[in-house]
């Protein structure tokens, strides 16, 4: 994970400055050295790494129930799975959800993060109101949205006072529009969020890179996507894949809050059939068996979105 | 930068934008002050009168008052134990050169690929096995660790910026490690500790799904996120009371982001940027 380590600094902080180690250097500094970390790292190991491993150990076992008797499974789990409509109804949720989310919410995010970090007119409040997403919890968000969505709610009300009352909907009870509901959801809050990242990233672009630009008579389409999305391609490769994982991790609060993944399986994601199933159907080797899944499609996004945004000039 | 008239799609755009941002927000806001006939009758206007019933109903309701002080306790204690594990793992690794501290390094940074959500079960398990299971103090041991690569990362690179003169002249007078620790590189790398303590401020104080899992319902305990969505049907549909309750979980978070803006969003974009 070399690039999510060493990802060029923001505005406020620079990367690691380390000078050239020398030996006479080397030897005094190691004294006391690394067992300030043990305990930080026993920590880390005890409540972060024993459970993932664990999730690969009960995706092997079949355990019906929290105080039902265990038993190897071997790969039972797997066909179970496999065999289960539910779980491709997840897979095509999850698909869709980030084929439409991720993108969306990167391109918008870049074009406005690029646009406020010209300082146009407003750019402070611009600015200030975006990042207000970022700070509100998926309950909150959630309730938010449970009001604006449902049967009487905001959007129905708007709808109805300008005369397009047939379209009106019960947006997160209806088969068609739940899982677009919550995508919106994401989509709504992310961007802000993701186009603050990418405004204070573009505002340490030197502006010598923007004025040559404009000298060569690019106009500012050009000078966004080809000159200044270039020179931050890595930075815009780290955001994606933090929206990539955030999406394809968090999406079970969303679903848990507003749709239950509902009606029938419309809604459900592969993260909230994780939950689902461990924690209101009580399978969980099967429960931890679509959690070695998600860690495996949050692997292989990782690794291809890193390999697309490779720095390549 | 021009802005001629080539940048008018851009200006409409980005306001537009805001539009859909600020009116649920806006929506949010007033319904707090509203009852459910105003609320559906006319979603968009200011509310008649500030009374705050839907605010004193919604804190008695959902019981958010203890809600609230749970939060704040599991918050506070949490980031403690986060400054305590991560300051002195990240001064160990900044200082020590060679393998074996780039190794302990490449650990936490991996710590960034373990979906802490899929761990959600066996997490659940390891509550019960240790007897915290319905305890705060389960969580206010698990969210540090959850907290620990992206705090320890942070750090270091903070640590590494601080010139090893300082170090070698603190050690001259005699000091020891600790003293070293405490007395140079703390106080020198205090806005990397206050960029950790927001960022995890904020994760802590929104975190959902692990609180209602391992806290569990009861009102005594809960956190403020778990109580929050209970109004949604303690109250039937009341909107005024959901959207009032909704306001008082976040009052904390504006107040500390208005008060701390830039220093908010460069903590976050620090956070992001390392991760």
């Amino acid at each position: 994970m070399t690039m999510l380590s060493s990802a060029p600094g923001g505005a406020s902080v620079r990367g690691p400055v380390t000078p050239p180690p020398s030996a006479s250097v080397t030897k005094r500094r190691t004294q006391g050295g690394v067992i300030l970390a043990v305990p930080a790292l026993v920590w880390y190991l005890v409540f972060m790494v024993g459970p993932l491993v664990a999730i690969f150990v009960i995706a092997a076992l079949h355990w019906p129930g929290m105080l039902q008797p265990v038993s190897f499974a071997g790969t039972g789990n797997i066909s179970t799975v496999l065999d289960d409509p539910v779980f491709w109804d997840a897979v095509q949720n999850t698909a869709v959800q980030l084929v439409v989310a991720v993108p969306l919410m990167i391109v918008g995010a870049y074009m406005l993060g690029y646009y406020v970090a010209q300082k146009p007119p407003g750019h402070r409040v611009l600015r200030y109101l975006l990042f207000i997403p970022g700070l509100i919890s998926t309950p909150a968000k959630a309730m938010v949205f449970y009001a604006v969505l449902s049967p009487d709610g905001l959007l129905n009300g708007a709808l109805d006072k300008v005369g397009l009352g047939s379209l009106t909907d019960a947006w997160l009870a209806s088969p068609s529009t739940a899982l677009a509901s919550l995508i919106l959801l994401d989509v709504w809050s992310g961007i802000g969020f993701t186009a603050v990242l990418f405004a204070a990233r573009l505002g340490s672009v030197p502006d010598e890179i923007g004025e040559a630009a404009q000298l060569d008579g690019a106009g500012h389409w050009r000078a966004m996507w080809r000159i200044h999305f270039p020179v931050i391609r890595d930075f815009v490769g780290v955001v994606t894949m933090l929206q990539f994982l955030w999406t394809l991790f968090g999406s079970a609060q969303n679903v848990l809050l507003l749709t239950q993944g509902g009606p029938g399986s419309s809604s459900t994601t592969l993260s909230f059939l994780v939950y689902q199933k461990a924690f209101i159907a009580a399978d969980l080797g099967y429960s931890q068996t679509v959690g070695v899944v998600l860690f495996l499609v949050g692997l292989a996004g990782l690794l291809t979105i890193r390999r697309v945004f490779r720095q390549n000039y | 930068m021009k802005f001629g008239r080539s940048w008018l799609p851009a200006h409409i755009f980005a306001w537009l934008y805001m539009v859909l941002l600020v009116v649920p927000l806006y929506y949010l806001l007033v319904s707090a002050f509203k009852t459910n006939d105003q609320i559906f009758g006319s979603p968009f206007s200011l509310p008649t009168s500030f009374s705050t019933t839907n605010f004193t109903e919604s804190f008695s309701s959902a019981h958010l008052g203890p809600a609230i002080l749970n939060s704040m306790l599991v918050t506070a204690l949490a980031l403690v134990l986060t400054l305590v594990l991560a300051i002195p793992a990240a001064f160990a690794i900044a200082r020590t050169e060679g393998r074996l501290g780039a190794l302990v390094e490449r650990v936490f940074s991996l710590g960034f690929l373990v979906p802490t959500f899929a761990a959600l079960f066996p997490t659940f398990l390891l509550a019960a096995a240790t007897g915290l299971f319905h305890t705060r103090a389960f969580m206010v041991l698990f969210l540090p660790a959850t907290a620990m690569p992206l705090s320890v990362v942070i750090l270091v690179q903070f640590m590494r910026t601080i010139p090893r003169e300082m170090e070698e002249a603190a050690r001259m007078d005699g000091a020891s490690t600790f003293a070293v620790l405490r007395h140079v590189y703390t106080p020198m790398c205090m806005p990397g500790i206050a960029t950790i303590l927001l960022l995890n401020f904020l994760t802590f104080w929104n975190e959902y799904l692990y609180s209602l899992v391992i806290i569990g319902p009861d009102p005594d305990l809960r956190t403020v996120q778990v109580a929050l969505p209970t109004l949604k049907s303690l109250t039937g549909t009341d909107y005024g009371i959901l959207t009032a309750g909704t306001v008082l979980t976040l009052v904390p978070v504006w107040v500390v982001y208005t008060v701390l803006q830039k220093r908010m969003q460069q903590a976050l974009v620090s956070g992001a940027v390392k991760m």
